[in-house]
């Protein structure tokens, strides 16, 4: 009874999911409803969480833990399924998607990934990943009488049921050496059975990656990306990140931080693999969604750097990687959620062309963006990428680092290329002029966090330092 | 020992071999035959390690389960076209033959499951789960599953449930014009609603239009 206290988020969580099913069964045309009623709890678990205190404190036989770590990652995932929702409202009901079970599905998911960041067990863990991808296959497929959207719900069902498989397996065989499935067991165990524990680290290692679509398991992105309603998009390339980044994190420190050494190597091909993926096979696009999926998959590129350099400053440099990388996709998404003309929503790069002379402000906050998902000096993306680089050179790990640059600056090339469309080709037909306060409001604050971050650049970094996950 | 690891290998490559099968064959029913096979081998493994319960759910969910899945694979599929010919004739069909492989083989498995069971004290002297041993499996089961692990119950109830959610959220559809039934408005029909009762004159018509 003790334990109920501090799981109060995750009871809430589902007691409102049970209750918003209850009241959209029985009220006719309930989206509006339900949409309003889901960002309600979104707000308030967040407040829940910021009124507990933020000691370490493990429940249930030691398989659930609250510390500070995943107080961070919870309170990011809310907040960032927050303004996904406010972006996306617009587009739902405009491509005639407003089922009410929308909302409810993506309340699943986070609650899916609250028990996974929460995890201390491989049990645990595996329960939360299995419902928030659950919840993740039935978003990709929820605009069902588009037939690109079948697609890429049916690819990335099969293909997360493929790595959650191998995860599983990856799983018992490290319970069948180590005899547990705590995480701190293993860890203390980990070098007696050091062969069982790296074939299952190995394994395990493969889906994590394929879950937050690192190279080279990053073959469904594009296509899921491109497939799945645009809302449903901003939602992917958002929220399951940071719930992977933070489990892979903690998964990296946690159970397996007495084989650094094996793990390293096999971080640092991801890592260069999905940097070098990600800039160079982003340039031949012409879709904007196809292309935020290979610019997302480059930037895990730079936050699993972050962690391959096994030392503390390194995961802190990802979370703050991670945490600017969401502010940027939600800017850039809800840029692309304005791209609506003659009551279709488009999403060819060559239509931004010459958008300027029309919507000035728009593509203002798309130039801040996409400067900032380059690197550019001062915005917010190059003190993440800066934070990164700065811990994978603490640990003499000059290759990864060099090969950073050099993806950064090639990178570069294709964020720049949209700036070079819109500021300087010749202009199109002008959008659809739409004032939707939520999208605006969503880019704005965007813009802000990215321009104005390096007035005081370590406000973050205090946040991120006091975390501890040992 | 001797005669546990013969059973062992003796399961081990049937759930191997059939494993590979289901990949291997183009044909989905054979896949599916070669499925229910690789279970079956799966199971007899859990109740050699002692662990029973599991091996009988395993038998009850997968393989019942799996029936359900071929019924609706043979429905689905375009069945007159399957010659249901011998091993010779021109138009032979794979089915009979995989079909009394995998038949004979499961038989072949419980034949040595049976015969095997005279043997079963030797099993046990290998302890393989560690368990009070006056307790039976279920028992064990039940005790941790309601204590120990009910948060992971109930996370696995609401998996359940969003897979429920999903299923209708992607197959239903509205259509128009559906008849539904109202029981209200049936129970709370009174007579006088429906029937009217006429003098029909003799010989003479009724209107009952109005």
């Amino acid at each position: 009874m003790i334990a109920i206290k501090f799981i109060i988020p995750e009871l809430f969580l589902s007691i409102s999911i049970f209750s918003l099913i209850i009241i959209g069964v029985f009220l006719k045309k309930s989206f509006e409803i339900i949409y309003r009623l889901t960002i309600l709890v979104i707000i308030s678990i967040i407040f829940i969480i910021f009124s507990a205190n933020f000691e370490t404190e493990k429940i249930f036989n030691d398989s659930f833990v609250i510390d500070k770590f995943s107080i961070y990652s919870k309170l990011l995932i809310l907040v960032s399924t927050f303004f996904v929702l406010l972006i996306s409202k617009k587009y739902i009901i405009d491509i005639k998607n407003n089922k009410f079970e929308y909302p409810i599905i993506i309340l699943l998911s986070i609650l899916g990934m609250f028990i996974m960041v929460g995890s201390n067990d491989l049990i645990m863990f595996y329960m939360g990943l299995e419902l928030q991808s659950l919840a993740l296959y039935v978003l990709a497929a929820i605009d069902r009488d588009n037939i690109k959207s079948s697609e890429a719900g049916v690819k990335y069902f099969i293909l997360s049921a493929l790595s959650s498989g191998l995860l599983l397996y990856g799983c018992s065989l490290i319970y069948g050496f180590t005899g547990s499935t705590n995480f701190e067991i293993i860890a203390g165990i980990s070098n007696e059975f050091k062969i069982g524990v790296l074939f299952g680290m190995v394994f395990i290692l493969v889906g994590l990656a394929f879950k937050v679509s690192a190279v080279p398991f990053h073959m469904w992105t594009p296509d899921v990306y491109q497939g799945s309603p645009t809302s449903v998009t901003s939602f992917f390339s958002v929220v399951p990140k940071i719930a992977g980044i933070a489990i892979f994190i903690k998964f990296m420190y946690l159970p397996f931080k007495e084989v650094l050494s094996e793990w390293q190597y096999i971080l640092v091909f991801m890592s260069i693999a999905s940097m070098i993926l990600g800039s160079v096979a982003a340039i031949g696009q012409t879709n904007i969604k196809r292309l935020m999926a290979y610019s997302s998959i480059g930037h895990i590129g730079y936050a699993i750097a972050g962690i391959a350099s096994g030392s503390e400053n390194g995961f802190k440099s990802t979370l703050v990687y991670i945490s600017i990388y969401v502010v940027m996709n939600i800017g850039a998404f809800a840029c692309i959620l304005l791209m609506k003309r003659g009551g279709k929503y488009i999403e060819d790069i060559d239509e931004l062309s010459g958008v300027s002379k029309n919507h000035p402000l728009m593509s203002l906050g798309l130039m801040i963006i996409l400067f900032s998902l380059a690197g550019i000096p001062p915005l917010a993306g190059f003190f993440a990428k800066f934070y990164v680089f700065m811990a994978v050179i603490e640990s003499e790990m000059y290759t990864l680092a060099i090969v950073g640059l050099v993806t950064t600056v090639i990178s570069a090339f294709y964020y720049i290329k949209i700036i070079k469309v819109m500021y300087f080709d010749e202009p199109r037909k002008p959008f659809e002029k739409f004032v939707d306060y939520k999208i605006h409001g969503s880019i704005f604050i965007s813009c802000f966090i990215l321009v104005t971050f390096f007035l005081y650049p370590s406000f973050l970094n205090e946040i991120v330092s006091k975390i501890n996950i040992f | 020992m001797i005669a546990h690891a013969l059973f062992f290998y003796f399961f081990s490559i049937i759930a191997i071999i059939s494993a590979i099968f289901v990949i291997v064959s183009r044909n989905t029913v054979h896949a599916v035959f070669f499925l229910i096979l690789d279970f079956i081998s799966i199971a007899c493994l859990f109740i050699m390690i002692g662990a029973e319960f599991l091996g009988m759910m395993m038998l009850i969910v997968y393989v019942g389960a799996v029936a359900v899945l071929f019924l609706f694979v043979v429905m689905l599929m375009n069945v007159t076209e399957q010659k249901l010919s011998w091993f010779r004739g021109s138009k032979r069909s794979g089915h009979i033959p995989t079909g009394l492989i995998v038949g004979s083989v499961i038989l072949l498995e419980l034949v040595v499951i049976v015969g095997g069971w005279q043997y079963r004290d030797t099993f046990s002297q290998t302890e393989f789960l560690k368990f009070d041993s006056d307790f039976t499996n279920t028992h064990l089961i039940g005790n941790v599953l309601y204590t120990e692990y009910i948060h992971l119950f109930q996370i696995s109830g609401i998996i359940l449930l969003l897979s429920m959610i999903g299923a209708i959220v992607l197959t239903y559809r509205k259509r128009e014009g559906v008849k539904k039934q109202s029981y209200i408005k049936q129970i709370s029909r009174e007579r006088e609603d429906s029937v009217k009762l006429v003098d029909g004159e003799f010989n003479k018509g009724v209107s009952i239009d109005d």
